[in-house]
């Protein structure tokens, strides 16, 4: 007797809206089946009636996390096209915000997997770090999640001396953070308990399913594209990619600590490096015939587009290909022989999407109904000064 | 390899099964392939260029063809298979026997240009919902989104 079991497209234990249909046998799947489209947009019809320009902002909201790794893909691409050369400064600017974007997604997924272990304490360490680069991030673009930095021909924004200091400061902290949570990801007995072996995804199978980024580098399988496709300012880069060979959930917990510790290296010599001169070059408003495959190592794995112009200030075609895709057939491999109860762990080592970018608090007042918008520092300040007059507060003493 | 290098060995295996080889930019190719000899070229490549990792397929509607690209990496280069169908007769080969990661890209397609992949393992919707009305593919150019008539229930007060 084969029982099926839907979770998803809402159930409290994803985050995303997609729906798994399990087969079980009691506690055990023997077969998973996906159906997607529940947060599908048609982006790729909506770019062909959008300009170059336009569409890069477009694109930027494809992803709430790595936002800047879709419209870099896509602008590298539409340089190609139009044959711009963008300034060396502009380019090592965009590819900073590349790997601080990175950063802010490895420490992002390495909470969410130390929630879904049951190990909340990681989870709460992590993500009290990640403000950190957040902050760096904001000090380069303005903002936290969309930066809007690119723009065809280079970037929006430029760094000052202390801009450099306060990063080169915010990356050494983290760098230090990290190695410790790389100790603990391979070391904690219980976590390594609950983690090792769960999710195996063997090497034949990443290859045969095409799977991308960190979840086929925790297979043994050593390809990112900013090694063996160097796109930009990586062929000027050292840095080493790393794999671990345990093809599970614990192999993707190192891996991605690991290219944090690289992420680290690149952005200390893109700031060391950092050469004068402009940010940007003036781009056409027009593109000729032609096109292009722009290839770029997202947080997630690797990111494709494909355009094609047909020499209007439009794209004739812009197909998008984000890294969970390509790693959706292997998630059905991996959910394979596995236990119910580890969904939402094999699930989140593939890394979904969470949005946060709340800042502003609400505050409405109940008797006369009137809202006020207040900052998280106002409200600080409040809650200091409401709680300065209050009396001492001693430790608890045990009732004997 | 050098890019020269790689164009000899891709004639030298593929011999008369590729119709042109393109290298518009360093590293990357553009093969362009008959129908007939889509899955036996991509069977050899696999086998003696080690060419498994498929990124993507993308579909362009082109008027009267559809073109298809099947975007291939090797770690020395990108390799993109293009073949092109007629739009009365949309049909294509299905690779996933080949390459078993091809399946989710192939369902995409089939949905979204209204043409049919032969032998696909699994054939069914994959992004479009299930009320989806049939004979309506989004991404062929002709394909203009409608907003339907918004009906509250109970009517208008």
């Amino acid at each position: 007797m084969k029982f099926q079991i839907p979770i998803g497209p809402q159930h409290p234990a994803l985050k995303e809206p997609i729906s798994l249909r399990m087969t079980v046998d009691g506690e055990i799947i023997t077969d998973a089946d996906i159906r997607l489209g529940y947060n599908h947009r048609g982006v790729e019809k909506v770019a062909e009636a959008k300009n170059w320009i336009q569409n890069i902002y477009l694109v930027e909201r494809i992803c709430g996390i790595c936002s800047h790794s879709h419209s870099t893909c896509y602008v590298q691409g539409v340089e190609k096209l139009m044959e711009l050369a963008p300034p060396k400064r502009g380019m090592y600017i965009r590819y900073l915000v590349s790997e601080l974007e990175r950063v802010h997604s490895h420490l992002l997924w390495l909470g969410v997997a130390g929630h879904e272990a049951g190990f909340d304490s990681f989870f709460m360490y992590v993500w009290r770090d990640r403000e950190i680069v957040m902050d760096l991030l904001e000090l380069i673009s303005g903002n936290r999640v969309h930066y809007a930095i690119n723009t065809v021909g280079g970037v929006r924004r430029d760094l000052d001396e202390g801009q450099k200091a306060k990063i080169l400061e915010g990356v050494a902290t983290l760098r230090k953070r990290s190695e410790y949570y790389l100790h603990i990801g391979a070391n904690e007995p219980s976590f390594v308990a609950r983690i090792a072996g769960v999710g195996f995804l063997s090497l034949e199978k990443a290859i045969a399913l095409c799977a991308v980024g960190p979840t086929a580098r925790a297979s043994g399988w050593p390809r990112d594209v900013r090694k063996e496709d160097p796109y930009a300012v990586y062929d000027e880069m050292d840095f080493e990619v790393g794999t671990a060979d345990s093809c599970d959930v614990l192999g993707r917990v190192v891996v991605r600590v690991k290219e944090l510790l690289e992420s680290y290296k690149i952005c200390e010599q893109i700031l060391h490096k950092l050469p004068p001169g402009d940010i940007a070059v003036k781009a056409p408003r027009k593109a000729k015939p032609g096109e292009v495959v722009s290839r770029y190592e997202a947080p997630r794995g690797e990111n494709i587009h494909y355009i094609k112009s047909n020499g209007t200030d439009k794209p004739e075609r812009l197909k998008v290909r984000a890294p969970t895709l390509g790693n959706y057939p292997a998630t059905v491999e991996m959910l394979k022989s596995g236990f119910i109860a580890d969904i939402p762990l094999i699930f989140a080592s593939i890394d979904p999407c969470i949005c946060c970018a709340e800042r502003a608090v609400s505050l409405v007042n109940i008797r006369s109904g009137e809202e006020t918008i207040v900052r998280l520092s106002d409200l600080r300040r409040r809650s200091i000064e409401q709680h300065k007059n209050a009396p001492p507060k001693r430790n608890a003493v045990w009732p004997f | 390899m050098r890019d020269a290098d790689i164009i000899e060995r891709i004639q030298r295996e593929l011999g008369g099964k590729v119709a042109e080889i393109a290298n518009p930019a360093p590293r990357r190719f553009y093969l362009k392939i008959l129908p007939p000899d889509l899955v036996p070229a991509t069977a050899l490549l696999r086998d003696r260029l080690g060419m498994t990792h498929l990124s993507t397929i993308s579909g362009v509607d082109k008027g009267e063809t559809f073109e298809i690209l099947y975007h291939f990496s090797i770690p020395e280069a990108d390799l993109n298979l293009r073949t092109e169908i007629p739009k009365d007769k949309p049909h294509v080969a299905s690779i996933t026997p080949i390459i078993p990661g091809a399946i989710l890209y192939e369902r995409e397609i089939q949905e979204m240009l209204g043409l049919t992949v032969d032998n696909i393992p699994d054939g069914r919707r994959l992004l479009l919902p299930d009320d989806w009305p049939d004979g309506q593919f989004p991404l062929r150019k002709d394909w203009k989104h409608v907003r339907p008539a918004e009906v509250i229930p109970g009517g208008k007060s």
